[in-house]
């Protein structure tokens, strides 16, 4: 997969926009705050509908802008795709894919699929389950394109079943409840099903590249372990889920009640990562912790590349200046050959060869 | 901004559904240039459509009678129902020729986001047509949302036990929108190949 071109109008800092990239690796320096990062955003949310930073949709505006506009060619295995989002400050963005309305965020995750290598990458292995459970999902999401309706779909069936908790608390009525607790289950059953499927496709690969990425032999390894159900494995077929989701929301319906709040659930997760028998959340070091990261991140990029036939468009955000000279060297060494978009503040520091853009002030130029 | 008048027909142009600022200024200025003849007709349309529409007071579709003209049809099945969220679904559905019951609009979907609970929709004035039309099923053609579908399955769980059997459409309609996104066939297959809750 290729970006061809890009254009945007009003998306963050820049007023207007217009890059043709080189279709091997492009390597964008300039310094802080020049928009680098903006450029790679843009790329990813063509691709995925949101922002890797997180932002809410608003924050892409320019400040007093109306829309942002981003619009950009794909080539594919299958031929050239035009992705164009119009976003404005508030309410719905627009998508059109081709010319036409796109229905779903499903639409637009089937032409392209992009892996980012992000700065904070390090949260992949250190922070919380939830950032380990976005992975999942967001790797998911791009291997088969219809799981993020499944993943939108139970959000909303699990924002619902919040509401109706908050609302009304012990006194809440027990035939909705049950209803609610229906759609939870059959639809996190979906969700979880594709979570240990990516997992088992994952694993493997993360676990040889982090004695290819330099550190030693200890084995790594993952455990899925789900909320109010107990550890399960790869390969567990979404239909043998549901029963077990719906006895963890009945078993827990007591508690619920009293939070006001759903306690069990794909949404509270863990997928624990450990290598031998330490655990690498607390008890790596920040090097091996970095070296999981960075498995994690080309893992993904193996995954989909074997799912979908054609490389993903990587974006490494800002990378090298976290690395040292050997985990630089042993990333490079792994890059696999595809589109690659590379920001940094300090050419030298990118050990790429490669198209060199300058990006300065809202412009990029070729350097 | 523009001159007051303008402005207000603006602002109450905008407030419509999929109309935003831009079409409203677009509508205002045609308006603007119109005769005044037709600035009266189409004004007069709308205040008498609210004067003379009104609910059946048996399926709560839109008529301008005491009943819907469905509900008056003696050639309509009294023992098949088909729920929907809102009165224009009526018209998607009767556009399939696949059905010939009635209706029975509840007013939307549950959604506790939006604080709308079974007692905010009209399920309890459903319950009350089982027993005095003798309804024998409930085809539940609420939206393919995941608040259609809940909708669907507390009708189901609530109406069961009345010894009514309740059906759904068979899926294959565009997930997550409107009823009126799916065309006549696809939408006449769901019913045809509905199945039981
Ligand atoms: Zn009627």
């Amino acid at each position: 997969m290729q970006l061809v071109w890009l254009e945007m109008r009003d998306f963050r800092s820049y007023g207007s926009l217009s890059f043709r990239p080189d279709p091997g690796v492009n390597v964008l320096v300039g310094p802080n705050g020049a928009g680098k990062t903006s450029v790679l955003e843009a790329i990813g949310y063509l691709a995925t509908l949101s922002s890797f930073r997180r932002s809410p949709e608003g924050a892409l505006v320019r400040e007093g802008a109306e829309t942002a506009i981003v619009r950009g060619e794909f080539f594919t295995g299958a031929g050239g795709a035009i992705i164009e989002v119009e976003t404005p400050p508030t309410g719905r963005r627009r998508v059109l894919l081709n010319g036409k309305r796109a229905q779903s965020r499903a639409d637009v995750a089937g032409v392209v699929a992009v892996v980012a290598f992000l700065p904070d990458d390090l949260d992949l292995v250190k922070r919380g389950p939830a950032y380990r459970r976005e992975y999942l999902d967001d790797v998911a999401a791009q291997a088969w394109p219809a799981v993020s309706t499944e993943q939108a779909e139970y959000e909303r069936a699990l924002r619902q079943r919040n509401a109706l908790l908050r609302k009304d608390g012990r006194r809440t009525d027990e035939t909705t409840l049950d209803v609610w607790d229906d759609r939870v289950s059959r639809l996190g059953a979906k969700v979880l099903e594709r979570r240990l499927s990516v997992l088992d496709l994952l694993e493997p690969e993360v676990s040889s590249l982090y004695t290819e990425l330099g550190e030693g032999s200890e084995r790594l390894s993952w455990r899925y372990s789900a909320a109010g159900i107990g550890f399960l494995s790869g390969g567990t077929g979404g239909a043998e889920l549901v029963e077990p989701l719906r006895r963890a929301l009945s078993d827990a319906r007591q508690e619920d009640l009293e939070r006001r709040t759903t306690t069990v659930g794909p949404h509270r997760d863990e997928l624990a990562i450990s290598i031998d028998r330490r655990d690498a959340r607390t008890r790596a070091s920040q090097g091996e912790q970095r070296s999981i990261a960075l498995g994690m991140r080309i893992a993904a990029f193996r995954v989909l590349f074997d799912r979908r036939g054609s490389a993903p468009v990587l974006l490494l955000d800002d990378v090298f200046s976290e690395l040292d000279a050997a985990r630089s060297r042993r990333l490079v060494g792994h890059l696999p050959d595809a589109q690659v978009f590379v920001t940094s503040a300090r050419s030298e520091e990118v050990p790429l060869v490669g198209a060199r853009w300058r990006v300065d002030d809202g412009e990029v130029a070729a350097a | 901004m523009f001159e007051a008048p303008v402005q207000r027909l603006i602002d109450e142009l905008s407030r419509l559904p999929g109309i935003g600022q831009k079409s409203a200024q677009r509508l205002a200025f045609h308006v603007l240039h119109i005769e005044e003849e037709d600035a009266r007709r189409l004004a007069d349309a709308i205040t008498s459509m609210r004067e003379q529409v009104r609910l059946c007071a048996r399926c709560f579709n839109v008529t301008d009678t005491e009943q819907c003209s469905i509900c008056r049809d003696l050639r309509r099945d009294p023992a098949e129902v088909c729920v929907v969220e809102r009165a224009q679904d009526i018209v998607v559905i009767e556009r399939t020729q696949e059905f010939r019951g009635r209706y029975h609009v509840l007013g939307g979907a549950i959604s506790p986001i939006e604080g709308i609970g079974p007692e905010q929709l009209r399920i309890q004035e459903l319950v009350a047509r089982i027993d005095d039309e003798g309804i024998k099923e409930i085809i539940a053609a609420t939206n393919p949302t995941v608040e259609g579908d809940t909708t669907a399955l507390y009708l189901a769980r609530l109406l069961k036990p009345l010894g009514v059997k309740v059906t759904r459409l068979a899926s294959g309609l565009p997930v997550g929108g409107d009823l009126d996104y799916a065309d006549e066939i696809t939408l006449g297959r769901a019913l045809a190949g509905r199945l039981e809750l």
